[in-house]
């Protein structure tokens, strides 16, 4: 079958244990490959300030991660995670070509700047 | 965000042109948060494009990006002003 290329970015419940959240990160895992996805990369972020409360929590643990899987499997791993109360946000999206060199470049490490040193030609202005 | 030199409201930015097309950038990445602080004010507001100079097509990108990172409670919808 035709394998897409997705990323998927999660927030845990800040109130677990260490234990807890790996369980939850291998539960996640598990969840693609059974549905007959290739895990790529996994990358937790640790526990961060939210911008805003979500249930009434001021921070969570982020976890980002890459990986390739038929279309059919995104419907269950989204249904299960909703399910999960742990789980308080998730974001899927679908890699096209674009997203997709973009992200090699992100691994290679040479993205493109966008601002560059702009602190250092405003003081070689004031003269 | 005010203390921003870069920030284009600032003035700073006289030349009229689009940022991620200069630099050469094919999708504007929703984890990428200090880029995204930059195009948008005090308030987190989205600044428009007679603003920021952007490019159409990249203005509709980095909207998206911003409006994914703030579900995703990176960026905040609204910032309470702080007086």
């Amino acid at each position: 079958m035709n394998k897409e290329f997705y990323e998927l970015t999660y927030i845990l419940n800040p109130v677990l244990d260490d234990e807890k959240f790996k369980e939850l990160v291998d539960y996640v895992n598990k969840l693609i490959e059974d549905n007959g996805g290739d895990i790529v990369e996994v990358d937790e972020w640790g526990t961060r300030q939210l911008a805003y409360p979500i249930e009434k929590k001021n921070s969570g643990y982020y976890v980002n991660l890459y990986f390739e899987a038929p279309k059919t499997a995104i419907e269950p791993l989204e249904r299960n995670m909703r399910i999960n109360d742990d789980i308080m946000r998730y974001l899927t999206l679908k890699y096209d070509a674009k997203m997709k060199r973009h992200y090699e470049l992100k691994k290679k490490g040479d993205l493109p700047v966008i601002f560059d040193d702009v602190e250092e030609n405003d003081n070689s202005d004031e003269d | 965000m005010i203390n921003n030199p870069s920030h284009p409201k600032k003035g700073h930015l006289k030349t009229k042109e689009c940022k991620f097309t200069k630099a050469g950038i094919e999708y504007i990445d929703f984890k990428d948060t200090d880029t995204l602080l930059r195009f948008i004010n005090d308030q987190g507001k989205i600044l428009p494009r007679r603003v920021t100079g952007n490019s159409a097509r990249h203005q509709r990108q980095f909207s998206t990006a911003v409006k994914r990172a703030r579900f995703m409670a990176m960026i905040p919808y609204v910032t309470e002003n702080l007086r």
